[in-house]
């Protein structure tokens, strides 16, 4: 039908019994407009941040498979999406104006007709969550690398993943993907993201903790120029190259040369899980000697350099001790520690800590999840978690 | 599969948008189409409070500044030719950080406006 005018505007007002003198000059006669329904719109909350993002010209990205609960992505953030529904009726409405934008407005019109673009009774609400991560791990461990020399590279099929792909298949942000592939000691092998296969990690290691003690250097002062020359023929450079960067941090002396001070702690650990990755378990204080015998000299091992990666059974006669990662475990809270609960009944706080800490969502402590998902009572003096429920 | 939400660039950026909510349903006064319909006149007393007549309805609201602003997606594009599941493409074309409040009386709003589909 035809626009409204003004004079049909007015007549509404007067069977109103509104006195125009009280109202601003303008009127916004608001309409469906041809193309409203409510399948095309839909509203999305924003959480602190993300407003000013999109308006900074980034992006969002909804991740998730069919089987995956769907999450939102900003650059280096991760939510949960969430209908929410309200008994109420929204309208969007494009060219609708504020009663300052109005006052501001210098034009003389009276009447503004403007389009309703949608209108719902639901929008989706967010919560910021822990980036879904142990998909990443998974995906590079079906094809890790084993070397130049492995047969696996001739005859492989396996899916090898580039940065696009793990950012289409994980729940996770970009910064948040690229932070936890450094974690991971991940690196790019003709532009695919991959995990070095453990022992192969293990014997460029060697190669280079020999080296040290053949030349005599100090832990802090291994030179790069050198570890290539020595080792290229052994091995490829790039592989001698990423060894020293996830063992050793990374420095440049004042002629500009490359050095790396090696990691005692991440070296003594790998160590450590290489013995310890052998056996189901070990005699606590056996493997304590063979450890430290294992660690190039002027490294010190420690029970706490494990954390995460094995655990003391002190109930034990001897003591013993046995691998479990904290990688291998559920990533859901409930999962995880029906897990835990199941290895073994009781834990103190120092033990289960390593084991729940990356549970934590933002300001949440440890205190907080074992109050939520645990019990405790007293032991032997010692404050001790168990289930809240029955284990089968 | 991973959706993304670019935004449309317009001249200015990001349009903004506002939200009108209403309390209820919205009625038909006769079964009709949705499009083209009027919903209502919205005026503005000089003090800043909005005034929406619908139909035989006066309603008073007011002003809100979102603490949360909301984004507008909008679903987009039809399936591409020889995937095997359509992909669903939302681009953010609006953002809200004002909307208008109204509150109505214990009567049932009246308008041209077909019941909620």
């Amino acid at each position: 039908g035809a626009m409204r005018s003004r004079a049909e505007v007015d007549a509404t007002l007067q069977t109103a019994k509104l006195n125009p003198e009280e109202l601003l000059p303008v009127v916004q006669c608001l309409s469906f407009g041809p193309q409203t329904g409510p399948a095309e719109c839909c509203l999305l909350q924003l959480e602190p941040g993300l407003c000013a993002e999109l308006e900074a010209g980034r992006s969002l990205v909804i991740r998730g498979e069919k089987d995956e609960q769907v999450v939102l992505c900003s650059k280096d953030k991760t939510y949960e999406m969430k209908i929410a529904d309200t008994s109420n009726m929204l309208l969007f409405i494009p060219g609708c104006k504020t009663p300052e934008e109005l006052n501001a407005d210098q034009a003389s019109c009276n009447i503004i007709h403007s389009e309703i673009a949608g209108f719902s009774n639901n929008y989706w609400e967010l919560r910021r969550c822990r980036p879904k991560l142990k998909k990443l791990r998974k995906l590079l461990m079906e094809d890790p690398y084993e070397g130049p020399d492995s047969q696996k590279n001739k005859t492989s099929t396996f899916s090898k993943y580039t940065t696009e792909d793990l950012l289409s298949l994980v729940q996770a942000s970009e910064e948040e993907i690229l932070h936890h592939l450094q974690a991971i000691d991940a690196c790019k092998i003709e532009g695919y993201w991959r995990i070095i296969e453990f022992d192969y990690q293990m014997k460029l290691l060697n190669h280079v903790t020999q080296l040290i003690d053949s030349e005599s250097w100090s832990l802090s002062q291994v030179p790069l120029r050198t570890c290539l020359e020595e080792l290229g023929p052994l091995e490829p450079k790039e592989m001698i190259e990423h060894i020293l960067l996830s063992y050793g941090r990374k420095y440049l002396d004042d002629a500009g040369e490359v050095y790396f001070e090696m990691r005692e702690d991440k070296v003594c650990r790998a160590l450590g899980q290489m013995l310890l990755q052998n056996a189901v378990k070990f005699n606590l204080s056996d493997f304590q000697e063979v450890w430290q015998q294992s660690v190039p000299e002027g490294m010190t091992t420690r029970l706490d350099q494990l954390k995460g990666l094995a655990l003391v059974d002190k109930s034990s006669r001897p003591e013993t001790i046995f691998l479990l990662k904290v990688e291998d475990l559920p990533e859901g809270n409930q999962e995880r520690f029906n897990s835990l609960f199941s290895i073994r009944e009781k834990w103190t706080e120092v033990d289960i800590t390593p084991y729940i800490e990356d549970l934590c969502a933002e300001k949440q402590t440890v205190g907080a999840l074992l109050t939520k998902y645990a019990r405790s009572s007293m032991q032997n003096g010692v404050k001790v978690y168990n289930s809240r429920r029955q284990i089968s | 599969e991973a959706v993304s939400l670019p935004h449309s660039r317009g001249a200015a950026g990001l349009a903004q948008w506002v939200l009108v909510e209403l309390q209820g349903e919205v009625e038909p006064r006769q079964s009709g189409r949705l499009a083209g319909s009027l919903l209502g006149d919205l005026h503005y007393t000089r003090e800043g409070v909005p005034v929406l007549i619908v139909g035989h309805h006066i309603l008073y609201g007011k002003v809100v500044q979102l603490e949360k602003p909301f984004a507008v997606l909008v679903k987009q594009g039809a399936p591409q030719p020889g995937s095997a599941e359509p992909e669903t493409r939302y681009a953010v074309t609006a953002l809200i950080k004002t909307k208008l409040l109204f509150k109505t009386r214990p009567k049932p709003i009246v308008t041209n406006v077909p019941k909620k589909v």
